[in-house]
Parts: structure tokens; sequence; C-alpha cells
């Protein structure tokens, strides 16, 4: 299924996805890596300990924004 | 083995550093059920993260367990004696280690909001390479997500229940 063709963005819409045959964690390991190849992360190394769920994802915000 | 071949990844490494870490946490006997993004990855829910989400027994020798399968991956990180079970089981049910590595970070919640738990969490086992993991089910997942405010848990258990026909409010 290497192109298929719609003639409507409504058809294209409803059309299944073509899945790959790799391995759902190949697939995403390699997604991850080329991701973290472009936005290598700024987290400083260590750890770090929150009271919630939340802070730690605040926390996680912060740093992402200095990019 | 049976895995594909790492072409197209950015480095082995990041493959090769979460096998080796799953494969610590299967040799020291860790309780845990893998939730978040790399659960959805697993699933076949494919989107990008830098961490992976554990929520781990909550027993001091549990915690234990957990610090042995990070040293045996990290061997010369002394910061990973910071992670105590005094934190954990106490006033900070949330960690986030970050290995020298840098590539990934680990969050480990010994609970998540009032009822979630590592004994509450349905979860089932998947064989990666003979490396036995401990994974949230998609219904565990999107129980977690769907009742938070983050705007990304929020499509995650909008994807969790389409894909999987899950029913919910």
């Amino acid at each position: 299924m290497g192109v298929q063709k719609f003639r409507s963005i409504e058809e294209m819409n409803k059309a299944p996805v073509p899945s790959s045959r790799e391995p759902n964690f190949e697939r995403f390991l390699r997604h991850c890596a080329q991701w973290w190849a472009i936005a290598p992360m700024r987290y400083p190394r260590g750890v770090f300990k929150f009271r919630t769920i939340e802070e730690a994802q605040k926390a996680r915000e912060k740093y992402r924004l200095l990019k | 083995m049976t895995h594909t071949t790492a072409k197209g990844y950015a480095t082995r490494v990041d493959r090769d550093e979460i096998m080796r870490l799953l494969q610590a946490f299967q040799a020291a006997g860790l309780e845990y059920v893998l939730i978040g993004a790399a659960a959805m990855g697993f699933h076949g829910l494919i989107r990008t993260t830098q961490d992976l989400d554990l929520l781990i027994g909550a027993t001091a020798e549990n915690i234990e367990r957990l610090r042995s399968a990070l040293r045996a991956v990290y061997p010369d990180d002394p910061n990973i004696s910071e992670i105590s079970s005094e934190d954990l089981l106490g006033d900070y049910p949330a960690v986030r280690y970050v290995p020298p590595s840098g590539d990934l970070y680990l969050d480990v919640l010994t609970r998540l909001g009032e009822v979630a738990s590592f004994e509450t969490v349905e979860a089932e086992i998947h064989d990666i390479d003979g490396t036995q993991v401990n994974l949230a089910t998609p219904s565990a997942l999107y129980k977690l997500k769907k009742g938070t405010v983050r705007l990304q848990d929020q499509a995650d258990a909008a994807a969790l229940r389409e894909r999987f026909k899950l029913k919910g409010e």
C-alpha cells in the first residue's frame, strides 16, 4: 500500500492508517531516538523528589521550555 | 533475538540502555508496572517521550531492589543512593532519576493520586527478547489518564479509548 488516493479529505480521514510490520516496541524506540537526536534533553542529572505527580510534570515543563 | 535491526535509530545506545534497565528490573525482582508514554508505545500508540514512568510496589524491600537494578546499569552513579524509602514511602511519592547518560530519565512513583498503586493497576506481561516487562493494560492506562487536567494525558486517554474501543465518560 505505497500510495493511497482519495477524492476528499473526509474519505482520507476514514481510511485506516497503514501500519508498520515492525513491533510496537521498536517503533516506539525509533520514534523517541529520532526525537532525542533533534531535541536533546537539558534536564540536570541526579535525583529529584516531588510531593505530587503534578509537581513532577511542572518541573519537566520548566526544563522543556529552557530549550 | 527476535527484534528488528536498529536501522534508523539515532544511536543504538537508546535501545540498549532501555533494554539494560528492563533486564535489570527483572533480575532484581522489582515489582513495577510500566505506565505512561512508554507503555502506550508498547500497545502501539506511538508518541515521543524522554522518560520511563514506573509505578513500583511501595515497600522498603522493593525500593532496595530498584536501587540495586539501577546500580547494575549505572554502577558509577552515586546519586542512586539518594533514592530512599523514607521519601518514596513518605512525603515524596514521585522521584525523578536522571542517569549520567542523560538521554532518558525515570519517573518512579509509589502512588498516583489517591487511588492508583502498584497493587491496583491492572497489568500484563510482555516479552521482549526474553525480558519480561510488566505493562499497564490499555484499560488501566485509560483510567489513569482520563481524569487528569494535563492536555497530553487527555489526548492519550482519547487515543486509548478510540484504539481499544474503551468505554468511558
